[in-house]
């Protein structure tokens, strides 16, 4: 009976369901890899298994991350095909999921229930979450540093000092801006996180793997959990960002750099990605 | 020529019958109904739906059995060859129903489960749950959904119909006004079905939905339709009283075991669950050993009429008895019996699982309606057959046109040719009381079996020699009376000449009057309210002036066509001087089979109703004493005959 | 049977007779007039639900203000909440107004109940709304078995008593579109020519279920699936779940929602490499 004359008309079930798909495979999958990874800048000091045994816990965290990050940037074949991959999926599930979301109207006011104001956040999530991914990746990513206060540069050799410099908004300590911009990533992350929740327990339901009323409920705790656990990461990751002095840290990746890669490495790099400007003397970072 | 068409008025079992079975023959058809048709008050009915079936058979009923129950509990009032025709056809319907997807209950090897009603020593009652007319009647609504989709159905709902357009004694089409626009305007057809149901508020609060007016009933019978046995209405026994109705706990709940009681204590303060087992009054049991809580309606409300209003007997000295299921296992009872727990629960509050239910009998279903006649079948006794006993041979088989004659064009026709009378609003079958379930049984049979009549009368019939004058009349004549009641306006109204003050005490006087016991002089009390009440009706005021959906003139009119059908059921109840089936006259509390054993058929001619007693074809089965088997009966010695059956 | 919202803690033992209850009722004289607040005094007789009041307002319909007014109109039917018709929002939330007791809902003197029109369906007058589209889209799934004909034919397919009373539990649905009033994904839908691709709503999908299950109704499955994956059909569904909890008759309707999403995606794959439409 549907009138199906248009392409969304026509291909409806199957851009539904690659909505639904490209939410778990592969963003939902990255985002567990990416989460797991950052918050490593939290527990990483406790996996260092006896090496730089010199580094208290926060700086370990620091240089556990520093060598995953290198890792990924140097080891990981194909990297920007994945990443285009990844980009292409999450434009392609936030057009569409805004389109959707479109087509409902919120009344958790008369209808407090837990599952639909879970139906509300969720889009909600989802309006929130594709302004932070836009602005997550486009400043740390893509390099537009003018959207970041202080105009810090990401970059994965600095990985750990440049993310606590755009995250605080300076080099220095923590401004205004910076406090604006991690407040952002609070609030993004911990939407983004609940969205891949819930998402995940909903998209049970539309392939039909959980129909009874048991199920669900049994698939919720697991999905509760999940969350949880990812809620716990994010958290994590971006308090010890923040927490990070991007000064000191930069210290110790040139630190790290040399070790891994000797003197003439750090010069390269340090030419190219001159870092803070220096408000102590060179001495004083070196004593340190 | 135009293509023939029929109309059905009224979306219940009998109207979307008679609609499939109609489209079925490639005949269009037009369904009428003033509510979408899935909402008819067929949903209301709970129970089940009787037929004969293998288990019942092998204990020695049969589809023979069930007529002559259904006969014996009409009291003979019924004319007997009908009834034989639907008896025998009922086991189709069950089937069809089957078919059709009823999730009918299921015993654990998957067959349909059965269980006991009133009026049977057998099971013979076929269930969904306890709202079986709801499941029906969504199977029913599918069909015509399937069929309206293919366009062979079209239906025009929360339509209202205003009148029959008859030419020279011949039905050609009706007048309509759909209840939003409030457009008035006519429709041709070939044949008329009536399938519009009962008139239960006539008496105020009933078990009856708001549309069950009789208004439809009401406005043939205006137009010169006969309508036969008014005074026959029946009074359920169980139903839970409201401010705004009554609402029905089904036959069903004794069916399943439960059983009617009073404390033996007048006015006892304990709870009902508190008070011991030999404590209680089981009047029913006690003075019917056979059938037990399983009498027919009309018996039941009287004993339970009399223990509380004659003997003071109610449950905290009020008018109501226990109706007790609190012995029976929970699950069984969810399962068999979960709708209309659920439906006590919600309006009294209390878990009828944990404490028996208060009820007391309410209005129910009218068994008299528009007269309509039949041709007779090939069963033709020499004499009439006497008391069918269990497991002997009935006389005849079970083949179609042993009744009626199969698709003859005047089964239940109207005296107006072409103009059908099918379901409740059919007097046909049900004689003076009609037994559990089987309203169902007769609605469809009505709509399917005759509905086959139907088309048979257009397919032969010439088509409709009309001109469209008449058709504007009508509906110039229909205009002309909204108009005159829309522009009465509210002023100057009082409770006198509002339109619902005067219904309300139409159904205070009629429920008085006229239900469980009647008396001559109190019929003749309500002749003369009515008589005040039309009088007052004449001044109406109607109080809503508006040209969109105007609910207050589509009551009022409705008001007006109940105080016609009120009287008629009066005058009818004044003429029959005797005691019989549901009609329970004080001052005659025999039955008077030389004088009365007629169908009493009211026509409205000049004005007023007159009532004339009709012959009733009896020659199937010899009329006997209906006591089931009451203990201070004289007939007690039946009751050994049919104890050993049992 | 578990509590829902409909099965409201009573207050009977607490209420006081002859007491007045305010009735708020938001009303509209027709489609595209505006619509405004009334207010009625009621003294509920005993036993009372909204229906025996909205009764009593229509005897006399004068507001409180004593200003006299045309009485409201309302939709009714059975009034044992088996027709489905009588449903309203009643205090901001959707269920029928037959098993709506004043005692429950106003118990003091002064206490007021709002009446809304469903919000999901074109208002014709007052409290009465047009569900024809609810009607509609149970053509849409084909709910029906496809029988050959109505005559005698023998039984249908037998059915174990634990599938029946499934099938019994999805057949109580009387659409009465409390399922869709609460959605929030089921949008009010005015142009007749959009309802085909707009979303279904529970009721729809559920019936769906109850069919694709029957043994002769199964012969229309793949017909009833392709509707349910396309525009408005099953996917559209956003899971809030609402549906369920105001179901007055406990249909597991988010059950049937999961079992058609798993119908669908079965169906699409097999048919994608079937070749099949």
């Amino acid at each position: 009976m549907a009138n199906d004359s248009g392409f969304m008309e026509r291909n409806y079930f199957l851009l539904r369901r690659l909505h639904s798909l490209t939410g778990i495979l592969p963003i939902g999958v990255f985002l567990i890899a990416h989460l797991t990874t950052n918050s490593s800048l939290a527990w990483g000091g406790l996996a260092l298994r006896g090496k730089h045994s010199e580094l208290n816990t926060l700086e370990g965290g620091q240089a556990y991350f520093y060598h995953e990050v290198e890792w990924i940037n140097s080891n990981v074949p194909h990297l920007l095909l994945i990443e285009i991959t990844l980009w292409l999926s999450i434009a392609f599930h936030s057009v569409l999921g805004v389109y959707y979301a479109r087509t409902g109207k919120n009344n958790t006011q008369r209808y407090a229930y837990q599952d639909n104001k879970r139906y509300k956040w969720q889009r909600i999530s989802g309006y929130v979450g594709v302004l932070f991914i836009f602005y997550h990746v486009a400043t740390l990513r893509w390099q537009w540093t003018f959207l970041v206060p202080g105009g810090a540069e990401w970059n994965h050799h600095f990985s750990v000092s440049t993310l606590a410099a755009a995250l605080r908004g300076s080099y220095d300590s923590i401004t205004f801006a910076g406090f604006v911009v991690s407040l952002f990533y609070f609030v993004g992350i911990t939407l983004l996180v609940f969205h891949f929740a819930n998402g995940l327990w909903t998209a049970a339901i539309t392939w039909g793997l959980t129909v009874s009323e048991q199920a669900q409920k049994r698939w919720g705790m697991v999905c509760t959990a999940l969350g949880a656990g990812l809620m716990l990461a994010a958290w994590s990751a971006l308090g010890a960002a923040v927490m990070t002095d991007p000064v000191e840290a930069r210290a110790l990746e040139e630190k790290l750099i040399v070790e891994a890669h000797g003197e003439q490495h750090l010069l390269e790099a340090k030419e190219k990605y001159p870092g803070p400007a220096p408000t102590v003397g060179e001495e004083d970072i070196a004593d340190k | 020529m135009e293509q023939k068409r029929v109309i059905v008025v009224g979306g219940g079992l009998a109207g979307l019958a008679a609609a499939i079975r109609i489209a079925e023959q490639d005949i269009p058809v037009d369904l009428f109904s003033m509510v979408p048709v899935k909402r008819s008050h067929s949903v209301c009915a709970q129970g089940g739906i009787n037929a004969a079936n293998d288990i019942a058979k092998q204990q020695g009923y049969s589809e023979y059995q069930h007529f002559d129950e259904t006969i014996y509990g009409g009291d003979y009032l019924a004319d007997q060859a009908p009834v034989l025709e639907m008896a025998n056809f009922g086991p189709k319907i069950i089937d069809l129903l089957d078919r059709m997807g009823v999730p009918f209950n299921r015993t654990s090897e998957g067959y349909r489960q059965l269980r006991l009603f009133g009026g049977s020593l057998f099971k013979r009652t076929h269930f969904s749950g306890a709202s079986t007319g709801q499941q029906l009647l969504y199977a029913l609504d599918e069909q015509t959904r399937r069929y309206e989709s293919e366009g062979k159905v079209t239906k025009y709902e929360f339509w209202e119909f205003l009148a029959p357009i008859i030419k020279d004694g011949k039905a050609v089409g009706i007048v309509a006004q759909d209840m939003r626009t409030m457009q008035t305007r006519s429709f041709k057809g070939d044949a008329v079905v009536m399938a519009t149901g009962g008139c239960g508020l006539v008496f105020g609060k009933s078990t009856n939905s708001v549309i069950c007016t009789g208004a439809a009933a009401a406005r043939c019978y205006r137009h010169g339709v006969w309508y036969g046995n008014p005074e026959m209405i029946q009074v359920h026994p169980t139903a839970i009283p409201g401010a705004d109705k009554c609402r029905l706990m089904s036959e069903s709940a004794r069916g399943e075991g439960g059983r009617v009681w009073v404390p033996k204590k007048a006015g006892d303060t304990r709870p009902g669950r508190e008070i011991p087992e030999g404590e209680r009054w089981y009047f029913l049991e006690e003075r019917y050993p056979d059938y037990g809580n399983l009498v027919p309606r009309d018996i039941a409300s009287r004993e339970i009429f009399d223990v509380c209003v004659n003997d003071k007997m109610g449950v905290f000295g009020e008018n109501q008895v226990y109706l007790d299921l609190t012995h029976k296992d929970r699950e069984y009872l969810d399962n068999r019996l979960g709708a209309i727990l659920e439906i006590y629960q919600k309006f009294v509050g209390e878990d009828p699982r944990e404490n028996p239910m208060r009820i007391f009998p309410a209005v129910h279903y009218s068994m008299g309606g528009i007269w309509t006649t039949y041709t007779k079948g090939n069963y033709d006794p020499s004499q009439p057959h006497g008391m069918h006993n269990p497991g002997e041979t009935p006389p005849i088989g079970t083949e179609m046109g042993l009744g009626m004659q199969l698709g003859a064009p005047n089964n239940m026709m109207t005296n107006i040719e072409g103009l059908y009378a099918f379901g409740e609003v059919n007097f046909a079958y049900h004689g003076a009381t009609r037994l559990g379930a089987n309203a169902l049984l007769s609605c469809i049979f009505d709509g399917l079996y005759n509905g086959l009549s139907v088309a048979n009368y257009v397919k032969n019939n010439g088509g409709i020699d009309a001109e469209q004058s008449l058709y504007d009349d009508a509906v110039k004549h229909e205009e002309d009376y909204s108009k005159s009641l829309i522009d009465t306006g509210s002023a100057d109204a009082t409770p006198e000449t509002n339109p619902y003050t005067i219904a309300n005490e139409l159904g205070v006087e009629m429920t008085e009057a006229s239900t469980v016991v009647k008396t001559g002089e109190r019929l003749e009390k309500a002749e003369e309210k009515l008589a005040g009440l039309r009088d007052r009706f004449s001044r109406v005021r109607l109080g809503d002036a508006a040209s969109w959906t105007n609910q207050s003139l589509s009551f009022t009119r409705a008001t007006g066509d109940m105080l016609i059908l009120a009287e008629a059921i009066i005058k009818g109840g004044i003429v029959r001087k005797e005691s019989r089936g549901s009609h329970y006259r004080l001052d005659y509390p025999d039955r008077d089979d030389d004088n009365f054993m007629k169908t009493t058929v009211a026509k409205f001619e000049g004005n007023a109703t007159r009532i004339d007693l009709h012959e009733i074809d009896t020659r199937l089965v010899k009329p006997r004493p209906r006591t089931y088997g009451k203990t201070d009966s004289k007939a007690s010695e039946k009751k050994q005959e049919t104890a050993a059956a049992s | 049977m578990s509590n829902t919202a409909t099965t409201p803690a009573t207050n009977s033992a607490t209420a006081k007779q002859g007491r007045t209850v305010r009735f708020r009722i938001l009303r509209c004289d027709g489609p595209g007039k505006p619509s405004y607040w009334s207010e009625f005094d009621v003294q509920p007789e005993l036993n009372a639900n909204v229906i025996s009041c909205l009764k009593q307002i229509a005897e006399k319909p004068v507001m409180v203000d004593g200003k006299e007014v045309t009485p409201v109109v309302w939709d009714s039917g059975c009034l044992e909440e088996v027709c489905g018709a009588c449903t309203m929002v009643i205090n901001g939330k959707v269920r029928q107004s037959c098993t709506c007791l004043i005692d429950d809902y106003a118990p003091r003197d002064g206490d007021t109940i709002t009446l809304e029109p469903m919000s999901k369906f074109p208002v014709v007058r007052d409290l009465w709304v047009d569900r024809e589209r609810l009607f509609h889209n149970l053509k849409r799934v084909k709910a029906w078995v496809p029988i050959d004909n109505t005559y005698s034919l023998g039984p249908g397919p037998k059915e174990s008593p634990e599938s029946q009373q499934t099938h019994y539990k999805l057949s109580e649905c009387m659409s009465c579109g409390c399922c869709l009033e609460a959605c929030p994904q089921f949008t009010i839908e005015e142009d007749e020519s959009k309802w085909n691709n707009a979303f279904i709503g529970a009721h729809a999908i559920s019936q769906a279920r109850l069919f694709n299950n029957h043994e002769t109704g199964k012969q229309l499955k793949g017909e009833r699936l392709d509707e349910l994956a396309g525009p408005g059909g099953v996917a559209d569904c956003g899971n809030a779940q609402n549906c369920v909890k105001v179901c007055p008759k406990e249909i597991p309707l988010t059950e049937s929602i999961g079992a058609m999403g798993r119908a669908t995606t079965i169906h699409k794959i097999a048919s994608f490499f079937s070749g099949k439409k």
